[in-house]
């Protein structure tokens, strides 16, 4: 009973937040307009961390700015822009779509498009080979009937 | 059966062609710098600021101050040991006829935690750091909140921008300026904007 009541608590967890930083805002969207902004703003600083996750001081400084804005009732786009004029589109975790960028969303389709032609094309190759002519019939038959043949002898060679 | 051989041969030549073109990507991202960063300011004009100089009192500097010459905008820190490599190389440039601005970026600053700031401090420690590397800076202006930085698209320092005389930002250079990134980057534009040879 102990081991199992050990066992079951083990199935529950319970959440611990480590919380540095508390800002308050006028509303909840405004609140959820923050969160999003610092999941999707980049670290100028740092490799690959968003601003939510850096300690950097210029992660923190935008972070700030990010607050500032969003108290002006400011809208993500704006924000946005604003980070990027300073930035670069480094600062942002979603590129534009712009012609040296468009690699991106092309590449992946042209994947799948290849992957796809190249399984029907296979596909297709391989039932042309797989024509059944009258001397195909035949010869199944023969091997058919020496193999069978062969089978009984076998029986009756175990019979003995 | 000639069909059959011209569709193995394009079989073996597409994924080789894949192959050669994501080693050409690979073996270019060998060489390419991840910290290389570029403000979203070139080709726009200074930002509007008005700060004060770090060493004078009372004194300040705007955007309109620096208008009608060519100058490079230097971001550092006596905090930051890059720019004490890289301060000599500076001088010897101001002795070559560039003029540069230093854009004093303090890090450790917080308003909530540190109270009032303590600028004499600073200073000393600024005039010692310049007397034994020499001093680069026809004067520097003082961002304590970072807020010109900001607007800069500064991340960090040493950076530095080169600027016209029409108060349009040219060039961004993040990490330390020395012979190799000044003559690469750097003096092709500055020579044509000042038409004399360095």
């Amino acid at each position: 009973m102990k081991y199992f009541l050990f066992i079951l608590f083990m199935g529950f967890t319970t959440a611990v937040f480590a919380v540095e930083e508390h800002h308050t805002f006028a509303n909840e969207k405004q609140a959820e307009l923050f969160k999003q902004l610092s999941l999707e703003l980049r670290c100028p600083k740092c490799q690959n961390q968003n601003i939510a996750d850096s300690n950097a001081v210029v992660a923190k400084d935008l972070r700030d700015k990010v607050i500032e804005l969003v108290k002006l009732n400011k809208s993500k786009d704006f924000i946005v822009d604003y980070m990027i004029d300073r930035y670069g589109y480094f600062v942002h975790y979603k590129p534009p779509v712009t012609a040296s960028t468009l690699v991106l969303w092309v590449v992946p389709i042209l994947f799948v498009l290849f992957g796809f032609g190249s399984v029907v094309f296979r596909q297709k190759k391989s039932a042309i080979q797989q024509k059944w002519s009258d001397k195909d019939e035949a010869q199944l038959t023969k091997l058919i009937t020496k193999y069978q043949d062969n089978s009984v002898e076998e029986k009756q060679e175990l019979g003995q | 059966m000639s069909s059959e051989n011209k569709n193995s041969k394009l079989m073996f030549a597409v994924p080789l062609i894949i192959f050669l073109l994501l080693c050409v990507f690979l073996f270019k991202g060998l060489f390419s710098n991840p910290r290389e960063l570029q403000t979203g300011r070139i080709g726009q004009e200074m930002p509007a600021f008005n700060l004060p100089d770090l060493m004078e009192h009372n004194k300040s500097w705007s955007n309109k101050d620096l208008l009608g010459k060519v100058y490079l905008i230097n971001v550092w820190g006596t905090w930051c040991p890059t720019c004490l490599v890289e301060l000599p190389y500076l001088t010897k440039l101001r002795e070559r006829g560039v003029e540069i601005i230093g854009l004093y970026l303090e890090q450790g600053y917080d308003p909530d935690f540190d109270g009032e700031f303590n600028i004499q401090a600073l200073r000393d420690e600024v005039s010692q750091m310049l007397a034994r590397t020499g001093n680069p800076y026809q004067y520097n202006i003082f961002d304590l909140n970072r807020s010109l930085a900001f607007d800069l698209g500064v991340s960090g320092a040493p950076e530095t921008f080169l600027v016209n005389s029409k108060g349009v930002i040219l060039l961004h250079h993040t990490g330390d300026l020395n012979e190799r990134t000044w003559r690469a980057k750097f003096a092709p534009k500055f020579t044509q904007l000042k038409e004399v040879k360095l």
